[in-house]
């Protein structure tokens, strides 16, 4: 662009803009039609009643009467993913840690393990949960022949109500490798001096855990926490897959009842309207749970700026 | 930029495996290490290999009581009639369509707008920054209803258009962050070359910074393909028509129960090998990538 070299300050800063605005304008574009529209219609649909097919219909906070007071099946579906949250996050960041630590020790094939760790997160969603469907059939199903062949007790597993949502969060568990590698990273950035300056002091492997390595991964930690529940809250795959939301409500998860009530079988009306309050009882949770992690991470991370 | 695991494990493990390193304490012995690992291993390959048991046994003694782990005969012809009843060759192109497409719309509408940000002056830069990463945070299911009418009313339902064109028009906004931090680190006298030399910013952006951010773009092209090749509920909710159908949405439904048969179990798993290969080839081919891709995620929080 010659023009633009010739013309100075001015004319530079203004082939800068129009340029800037060409390599963003896809970005833009998407962010007005995928972002901000559905959120606008979506919280409006939420307010109506509406089947895909005639106008939507008004009805104010109807819906969201519907679903605290009358719907059968909507307490159980809030009380399914927070279930299913609360066992696997915790599970998920521990083992994931857990896992992370193991593979950060200088041992021979330590880099098998760690390949082997992840290889899951790399195959398909489908493809493992379609494969732990059958692992966790009672009768011909491989846990339950190993478990049998152990002496330990088998289970019913996805059919039993009291273990399906376990069952659900053990094929979840199965891609932990997806949290170690973030911790690894994060592990990996430690200091070795912190390390070494322990070691001299004389410091037991639990303190230098709980002094140093906790503290300086505790960002990272705080990323994960948030990341891996929002994540959990919109869990869809496992439980459509596996049990479709049974057996009863045991694992019909939010993200599942949304589905099924906006999009039925055929022959059933979808109800585009009542989903949409559902969602947006989901986007509430998923803010509520960012903005509470955000909001009392002082009190357990570790930052080296001094707070202001 | 902080350590990645690969780079800084992978010289020193199997060289010093014997050496009490004065870096790293080890927490455990060493047959206790080895124990734990190959417990790990096996969790993690045992239901693999008895996926492959299953695709090799027939059909029946797929249901043998009690279960055995190994099958009597091998039943190869599983290979060929399993992908044949899950019409397998239609859905591996269909997604190979679809995955291919949004990789390229993904990747490189992101480099443009992460160009932009990080390296053009211009009004509304912050906020526009802002704006994207903020809608990282918006769960998905949000535009799922709202969008599904929107595709249903300009007669985009039941095409491949509302699983790729999103991806043209920056779909992911964390390709976009992600394509800003590197292109924050590139030095800036480098633009100045080429505009001396006479270069628009096409030019800068074709020819001086794709090969520059190399390791950028190959990351993201991974994660993009991870993301449309596993993608499920876009596909399930738009396509209708099974022949339209990707591998995730065809896979699943041969093994939903319906009209009260019993899926056969034996032609699944074979095809189920099939599915995992082309995510396993490009894992393998590009490891680094993958972990890099990770880790940058880790990174940035991390400074």
């Amino acid at each position: 662009m010659s023009r633009a070299s010739r013309g100075g300050m001015s004319r530079n800063a203004g082939s800068d803009i129009k340029a800037a605005y060409l390599f963003i304008a896809p970005a833009i574009i998407g962010f007005t039609v995928f972002v901000v529209y559905p959120l606008v219609r979506s919280f409006y649909l939420a307010l109506t009643k509406y089947n895909g097919l005639t106008d939507p219909i008004f009805v104010g906070l109807g819906n969201f009467r519907r679903l605290f007071t009358v719907d059968p099946a909507f307490w159980p579906s809030l009380r399914a993913t927070g279930y299913l949250v609360v066992l696997y996050v915790p599970l998920s960041l521990i083992l994931g840690l857990a896992l992370a630590m193991f593979c950060n020790q200088r041992f021979a094939g330590v880099r098998v393990v760690r390949t082997l760790a992840y290889l899951p997160v790399v195959l398909p969603a489908i493809a493992t949960i379609t494969l732990w469907k059958f692992i966790l059939d009672p009768q011909v199903g491989l846990l339950n022949a190993v478990l049998d062949r152990l002496g330990l007790p088998t289970s019913l597993w996805l059919q039993s109500p009291s273990m399906s949502m376990p069952a659900v969060v053990l094929v979840m568990l199965w891609g932990v490798g997806g949290t170690m590698i973030i911790f690894l990273a994060a592990l990996q950035a430690v200091p070795n001096e912190l390390y070494e300056a322990a070691r001299v002091d004389g410091a037991g492997s639990w303190s230098v855990f709980f002094r140093i390595t906790m503290p300086m991964i505790s960002p990272i930690m705080l990323l994960q926490v948030i990341l891996q529940t929002t994540a959990a809250l919109q869990t869809f795959n496992q439980p459509k897959i596996l049990t479709n939301g049974a057996p009863g409500f045991s694992t019909n998860v939010l993200m599942l009842s949304i589905y099924k009530n906006g999009f039925p079988n055929l022959g059933q009306i979808p109800q585009l309207g009542y989903a949409s309050a559902q969602v947006w009882v989901l986007f509430v949770l998923i803010i509520a749970v960012i903005a509470l992690t955000a909001k009392f991470s002082s009190l357990w991370t570790y930052s080296d700026n001094t707070p202001d | 930029m902080t350590t990645l695991p690969t780079e800084a494990a992978e010289g020193t493990v199997l060289t010093a495996q014997t050496a009490r390193s004065p870096k790293k304490p080890r927490l455990i012995g060493t047959t206790s290490w080895y124990v734990v690992a190959l417990f790990i291993s096996a969790v993690m390959v045992v239901p693999l290999l008895w996926m492959i048991t299953i695709g090799l046994k027939s059909r029946t003694a797929v249901f043998d009581l009690p279960p055995k782990l190994l099958p009597h005969e091998f039943t190869w012809s599983n290979f060929v009639n399993g992908p044949e009843a899950i019409h397998f060759p239609r859905l591996l192109l269909n997604s190979t369509i679809i995955t291919a497409l949004s990789v390229l719309g993904g990747v490189m509408t992101a480099m443009m707008a992460g160009y932009a940000l990080a390296r053009l002056r211009f009004p509304g830069r912050k906020v526009w920054f802002y704006l994207f990463v903020g809608s990282m945070l918006l769960p998905g299911v949000v535009g799922l209803i709202p969008l599904f009418q929107l595709y249903k009313s300009i007669g985009w339902y039941d095409t491949w258009l509302p699983l790729i064109v999103p991806a043209f028009l920056g779909g992911n906004p964390l390709f976009i962050f992600l394509a800003r931090q590197y292109f924050l680190a590139i030095p800036y006298s480098i633009d100045e070359a080429a505009k001396i030399d006479g270069a628009g910013h096409f030019r800068i952006f074709t020819s001086v910074m794709l090969p520059l951010t190399r390791p950028a773009w190959i990351t993201m092209a991974i994660l993009a393909f991870q993301a449309s090749w596993n993608d499920f509920l876009n596909p399930l909710v738009y396509l209708y028509s099974s022949n339209k159908w990707p591998l995730s949405v065809g896979m699943a439904s041969f093994i939903s129960p319906f009209a009260g048969k019993t899926p056969d179990w034996s032609y699944y798993m074979a095809t189920n090998l099939l599915y995992m290969l082309p995510p396993l080839i490009v894992f393998f081919a590009a490891q680094r990538y993958f972990i890099q891709g990770l880790g940058s995620l880790g990174s940035t929080t991390q400074k």
